[in-house]
């Protein structure tokens, strides 16, 4: 029970630190170094305690300078394609230039939305919800970009 | 233009705000918003120009055998910064054009909600071992914190928003919109929230602010100035 209580905490923790970055970024778009600094400082202490993450969080963080991807303000995302069929969605990040590569598949679902990863974790409750509780503070994005991303990216 | 701008500021018609789910933002937000996009997609045209330019004329700077790239083969993979890569794109270092107090404020607006949320409402009735308890491993970015003893008697007194905390230093930005770095050894901070004062012994706390999370604390040392 106590550790259940102490990993809580720690969520807390990160939830308020994810939104801390995004708040930063919504005040002040081009403050990337805060946001960053934040975002950093979340994954340490997710690396500390051994705690998982949810796929959409990691999904806007860039695995090099850790900075939060945000379409537009810190990150471009543009729409690939290898062959006629399989089509990508690549997000770069805008300040060191690491991408990530999502493949658009529709009927793809992640493991933690199965219901053998629910099973899996009983005594331990799902990160997901009280990571992404509210992220409110993520802007809707201006510039209209073919949301195709939605098909992965969305959890 | 003047047609095509107002076009471009338009707000969104009421009816797609529910159907899309996205609300416009307030006009000076949305400009901060477009400003910074417009800046970051013309960058790189300017960076295609500069080498364009290079391009076309010969400069010869002495030869060298171009090395096998090694890092292309693994360039998919992300490897992370090292130490010294990351001082010299000065990864944390606030712009000083970003140091202004009035920024940091809805910052500060959420700490409070999340304290307050962290402590189970914060009555004046719960228990203070408790919460000091949970303050210990809370996060305190974006606190306002106030430097209540030092040895260093000008330290005394300052007051901010906590915006990074290092393992040996907090940066503070005051209300005259200065950044102040502190160090954590031989001072006393003062935390509020909701009425409730914690003080914070800096030399006890002398860890990353990440590190804290996992580190337990011994209940009572010999705390001297």
């Amino acid at each position: 029970m106590a550790l259940q209580l102490k990993d809580k905490d720690a969520y807390q923790r990160l939830n308020y630190l994810y939104q801390a970055a995004h708040c930063v970024l919504s005040q002040s778009p081009e403050n990337v170094e805060l946001a960053r600094f934040y975002c950093f400082t979340q994954r340490t202490i997710a690396r500390r305690l051994v705690l998982r993450q949810d796929p959409s969080v990691k999904r806007t963080l860039c695995k090099k300078c850790c900075s939060l991807l945000i379409p537009g303000v810190t990150a471009s995302t543009r729409q690939r394609r290898k062959n006629s069929r399989t089509r990508f969605t690549v997000v770069r990040c805008l300040s060191c230039g690491q991408s990530k590569t999502f493949l658009n598949d529709p009927d793809h679902c992640l493991w933690v939305d199965q219901p053998e990863a629910q099973l899996e974790q009983q005594k331990q409750p799902d990160p997901g919800p009280s990571i992404q509780k509210q992220p409110k503070n993520t802007k809707p994005d201006v510039s209209s970009k073919p949301s195709a991303a939605q098909s992965t990216a969305s959890t | 233009m003047p047609v095509s701008e107002a076009l471009v500021q338009a707000k969104i018609p009421q009816d797609l705000v529910k159907d899309l789910g996205v609300e416009s933002l307030s006009r000076t937000h949305a400009q901060a918003f477009a400003q910074a996009f417009l800046k970051n997609s013309i960058r790189q045209h300017r960076h295609h120009e500069m080498k364009d330019m290079l391009k076309r004329k010969a400069l010869i700077l002495g030869y060298a055998r171009p090395k096998k790239d090694k890092s292309k083969r693994n360039s998919k993979k992300a490897k992370g910064l090292n130490a010294r890569q990351k001082r010299e794109r000065k990864i944390f270092q606030i712009k000083p054009e970003h140091q202004r107090y009035e920024l940091f404020l809805p910052l500060h607006e959420l700490w409070r909600q999340y304290v307050i949320d962290l402590c189970g409402g914060l009555k004046p009735t719960s228990n203070p071992q408790l919460v000091q308890q949970k303050l210990l491993k809370a996060d305190f970015h974006g606190a306002i914190i106030t430097v209540v003893r030092s040895k260093c008697p000008s330290y005394v007194g300052t007051t901010g928003i906590l915006v990074q905390e290092f393992k040996h230093i907090f940066k503070i930005i005051t209300k005259e919109n200065k950044l102040k770095v502190i160090p954590k050894r031989n001072s006393v901070f003062a935390v509020e929230v909701n009425g409730f004062v914690s003080h914070i012994y800096g030399s006890k706390f002398e860890q990353r602010a990440s590190e804290r999370s996992a580190k337990k604390f011994k209940v009572r040392g010999t705390i001297d100035l």
